[in-house]
């Protein structure tokens, strides 16, 4: 076994990541205090699945937006679920974060006068986010990793496969971690870690998300005591490939695409959020521009109702961009053009792109204060994988990446102070914590046990898509949820056939499919005891059809029990500046202050 | 659905010494990719194969392989575009850990080698505003941006398969890029590095690496330019002494 | 770290056969050859001519012979096929700007075949008339 120490350790090279390694080196540097700062990925940094965001990235711009305005838009398209006091630190640290990627080189599409260019996207009151094309995420995370090589107290360990944390007296004291190249188990000491993981939406069949969004760093937070908090909101976004699941950015309807069903027509009128937009005139939070989750129930309604058309064996509608003309589709969504022409050979020039709604976004997360800081001392999380309270029960598209910058700098100062109060727990003891780690690799690894791990996963993925969809019922997420936990009875008996050391990738699906039940748990308890319907948790059974906000204006805590199910709590949500209002879009939210 | 033999070059360094090919018969369909099809072996055939992936919409840069002695990456080439037989090997020119994945270790030097990010000394810690940069301006290297470090072009380049300590083609093409930004004030700093015998001089304008390039980058055009950029900067240092 | 240390595979000698995209490649860079000959042959009439009549009509009658004329031929196509791949690549490494547009590469790739053209029509202009 490896040994090694660091000050402060962060688990996942991803936006979030990489932006926390950056803050925290800075913040050491201007206290004056060497740090030496491991960033640990399963993949190479550049590999994340930051890099398949496409739309853009949120923060008030121009002299006529508010950050108000930006707060307003933010809780209601949560559904009031949002913490308030979180959401005002966001919106007023936003456009720094832009403004200090521009800094760092990354190429935001521009003006002709040399200004910033900002787009449109659903749920946002006024054009209020930042673009490089169709390619924001991939252009944000190049920019972020060429900009860590700057800093040699940012130590990489590049394909490190994070199993556990070292925990001590309740304080993070390091982490264990398998070095995928050689299969040696790594133990990390450190005075604090972040947790910049990603999502967990390979938890369900049809999905836009990497491989690789697996949920490891909140199941890893979850078993050590965590709660995982507003898990059962998970995000479909109405627009992905069928077959794959491949995201087509919400920039396609920002830039003016529009919607139709099989008849051609623009549906979504029929759902709350007309009238009609004129062609070529988007207007925000009216049709197109609605918020996720209303556009991917409309999707659901329409099928329901016989109106999608099909495109290999999918139900799917249509996203038009041909009135945009091909000059502009291949200036402004020119990923987009290539994406529909490689994977469904549809060219946007001339034909609409058949789409339909995927999994795409966990709303929930690791819960963290205002600050980053979990319930075990030491131990932050930012990005997709923490809910630090800003999305609530439906994230606006484009809030997201700027959430990673904003939060992913405030966890990696925070962490910097924190390890620079903090002593070395005592090696001996976390000796023991990673040789129980090594005891259960071997037994995963004994190359006995009858279950198949690819029949496993194939359950899990098919339960969570039947019971836990755009609409769930009584009935489907109880039998999810029961799925669910005979799965993780079976995974006892799971069979590693690989038994080698070098690269051992049957192992490492295997863990993370570990990983992925235990959040797959609480995925539908938190969906099975919400019993109304917020934002994109949505029932069908009776008498849970509206927002309940008498009984379920909380969050929902999910704890781990080592033998036994999870248990369910529910926690205070901070309305402090907002009080809950109806959530209205389209012409019924004129005049009305969000 | 029919079905199509593919054959992959495995190497199970804990088991044998040498690499062998195995035969898999997979299911094909229009849309079956290369890497729909490793996935099909891992999950029904043989579970021990190792390859990475992850985006699988050609923009991570992971499922690079040669396919039929050609550089591509896994998620976006078609099985329906191969009639005959389809050989799958790891990338070329770099050394093979197991199966399908190389040691990218040198890719990743070669990268940070060239000071691949903004350098402007004059500017302050916590800047409120933006640079300004117009659309001609960011025209100017915007293609070269659009990098996704795959390897593909190092797999391609039989100059980097010679002299592995050749910076290449993604890594000559970063340092363009960022000399090229009107933001950037490093072109002094990086250009000893492109100067070198093992920096633009080593580049014979083969042209495959652009061939090759999934994102039409183009990093021929950006080396072969970063010559010219070499070439005055020589000069212009030898005339002033 | 165990990583085992890292041994770069050799590229084997024939590594230009195994695709049509290096061929071509290999070809050109061997335009040099039947280009040298040509030069060559252009060096030894200079010298014959300061040598004196019976040199020159000695190199004049080796310039007839076939297989000179045939290998000057060949430098002939081989300096074509060069300029071709020239002004295929020369839009990519220089590329140039009016204004705020870029300068299409066809438009570039004409204008040098353009140039050759003129040259042409230049040699012909003045020694045509011989």
């Amino acid at each position: 076994m490896q040994h090694r120490d660091c000050d402060i350790a962060i688990v996942g090279g991803g936006g979030a990541g990489l932006r926390a390694a950056i803050a925290a080196a800075e913040q050491a540097r201007s206290d004056r205090r060497p740090q030496r700062i491991a960033l640990l990925s399963k993949v190479y940094p550049m590999r994340s699945h930051t890099v398949a965001a496409e739309g853009g990235a949120a923060a008030v711009t121009s002299p006529d937006d508010t950050l108000q305005a930006h707060f307003d838009d933010t809780v209601a398209g949560g559904d009031w679920l949002v913490e308030q006091g979180v959401a005002d630190y966001f919106v007023r640290h936003a456009h720094r974060e832009l403004v200090q990627m521009e800094r760092w080189g990354c190429p935001w599409s521009r003006k002709d006068d040399g200004s910033v260019q900002v787009r449109r996207f659903g749920g946002m009151k006024t054009a209020r986010t930042w673009f490089a094309a169709d390619k924001t995420g991939f252009h944000m995370l190049h920019t972020l990793f060429q900009t860590s090589l700057k800093y040699p107290e940012i130590e990489r360990l590049d394909e490190y496969f994070v199993l556990d944390l070292a925990v001590c007296d309740g304080a993070v004291a390091g982490i264990i971690a398998l070095e995928v190249a050689t299969g040696e188990l790594t133990l990390l000491r450190a005075r604090s870690v972040i947790l910049a993981t990603g999502g967990a939406g390979r938890l369900f069949r049809f999905n836009t998300n990497a491989g690789i969004v697996t949920g490891d760093g909140m199941a890893i937070a979850y078993r050590h005591g965590v709660p995982l908090r507003d898990m059962e909101f998970v995000q479909y976004h109405p627009t992905g490939l069928p077959g794959s699941g491949i995201l087509i950015t919400e920039a396609c309807r920002g830039e003016g695409g529009i919607l139709l069903n099989k008849d051609g027509y623009r549906y979504l009128q029929d759902y709350g959020l007309g009238p009609e937009t004129p062609l070529g005139q988007p207007q925000n939070k009216y049709m197109e521009l609605g918020p996720r989750d209303k556009l991917s129930q409309a999707f659901w309604q329409e099928q329901q109702a016989g109106r999608t058309g099909t495109f290999a064996g999918s139900d799917v509608v249509y996203l038009d961009l041909r009135h945009l003309g091909e000059a502009f589709l291949h200036e402004r969504l020119p990923f987009i053009c290539e994406l529909a022409k490689a994977y469904i050979n549809v060219d946007p020039v001339r034909e609409p792109i058949p789409i339909r709604p995927a999994v795409h976004y966990t709303m929930g997360g690791i819960e963290t204060g205002s600050q980053c800081e979990t319930s075990v001392t030491g131990l932050f999380a930012a990005g997709e994988c923490a809910s630090v309270g800003l999305h609530g029960a439906n994230r606006l598209g484009s809030n997201s990446l700027t959430e990673l910058l904003v939060f992913g700098r405030l966890a990696g100062e925070q962490a910097s102070l924190r390890a620079a109060e903090t002593t070395f727990a005592d090696m001996r003891a976390l000796e023991e914590q990673a040789d129980g780690q090594r005891t259960k690799l071997a037994r995963l690894c004994d190359g006995r046990g009858s279950e198949n791990w690819v029949q496993l996963k194939r359950e899990l993925v098919q339960a969570m898509e039947s019971g836990c969809g755009i609409y769930r019922t009584e009935d489907g997420m109880s039998h999810a949820l029961q799925t669910v936990r005979r799965l993780r009875e079976r995974y006892r008996e799971i069979r590693v056939g690989d038994t080698s050391k070098v690269y051992n990738t049957e192992l490492l699906e295997c863990i993370e499919l570990g990983f992925g039940l235990d959040i797959a748990e609480a995925t539908c308890l938190g969906a099975l005891e919400r019993c109304e319907s917020r934002g994109a948790h949505q029932r069908l059974d009776e008498g849970m059809r509206e927002r309940d906000d008498a009984r379920y204006l909380q969050h929902s805590q999910v704890f781990h029990r080592h033998d036994g199910p999870a248990e369910l709590r529910w926690q205070e949500v901070d309305t402090r500046v907002s009080a809950p209002a109806a959530r209205v879009y389209g012409d019924a939210g004129k005049g009305s202050r969000p | 659905m029919t079905t199509k033999q593919i054959s992959i070059r495995r190497y199970l360094p804990e088991r044998d010494d040498a690499p062998f090919w195995q035969p898999f018969e997979v299911p094909v369909d229009d849309s079956t990719s290369l890497l729909d099809a490793l996935h099909h072996v891992k999950e029904s055939l043989d579970s021990s194969l190792s390859y990475r992936w992850s985006c699988r919409m050609a923009i991570c840069g992971s499922c690079g392989v040669m396919v039929n002695g050609i550089p591509k990456l896994g998620c976006n080439t078609f099985l329906r575009e191969y009639d005959a037989e389809i050989r799958i090997e790891p990338l070329a020119h770099f050394p093979v850990r197991r199966d399908l994945v190389v040691d990218m270790e040198i890719f990743l030097e070669h990268l940070a080698a060239v000071k691949p990010y903004l350098i402007d000394d004059a500017q302050q810690q916590e800047a409120t505003e933006t640079y300004r940069q117009t659309p001609q301006q960011l025209a100017r290297y915007r293609q070269f941006s659009n990098c996704i470090n795959c390897g593909l072009c190092y797999s391609a380049c039989p100059q980097f398969g010679l002299n592995p300590e050749f910076l290449g083609p993604a890594a000559l093409t970063l340092a363009h890029r960022y000399n090229l930004d009107s933001r950037d004030r490093g072109k002094a700093q990086r250009m000893p590095e492109l100067n070198r015998h093992d920096g633009v001089w080593s580049c014979t304008f083969v042209g495959f690496c652009s061939q090759v390039c999934p994102k039409h980058v183009d990093p021929a055009a950006a080396v072969n330019q970063g010559k010219v950029e070499s070439a005055k900067h020589t000069l212009i240092a030898l005339f002033k002494g | 770290m165990h990583k085992p240390p890292r041994a770069h595979p050799p590229l084997p000698r024939n590594w230009w056969l195994k695709h049509r995209f290096f061929i071509a490649y290999m070809a050109r860079e061997a335009t040099v050859l039947p280009l040298v000959f040509f030069i060559a042959c252009l060096l030894a009439g200079t010298v014959a001519l300061l040598r004196g009549p019976d040199a020159w009509q000695s190199w004049l009658g080796f310039m007839r012979s076939p297989p000179v004329v045939a290998l000057n031929a060949l430098a002939l196509a081989a300096s074509l096929y060069h300029a071709w791949t020239f002004f295929q690549l020369f839009p990519r490494v220089m590329p140039l700007r009016l204004g705020k547009r870029a300068v299409p590469a066809s438009l570039m790739v004409a204008g040098q075949w353009a140039g050759v053209l003129a040259v042409l029509l230049l040699f012909v202009w003045l020694f045509g008339r011989a």
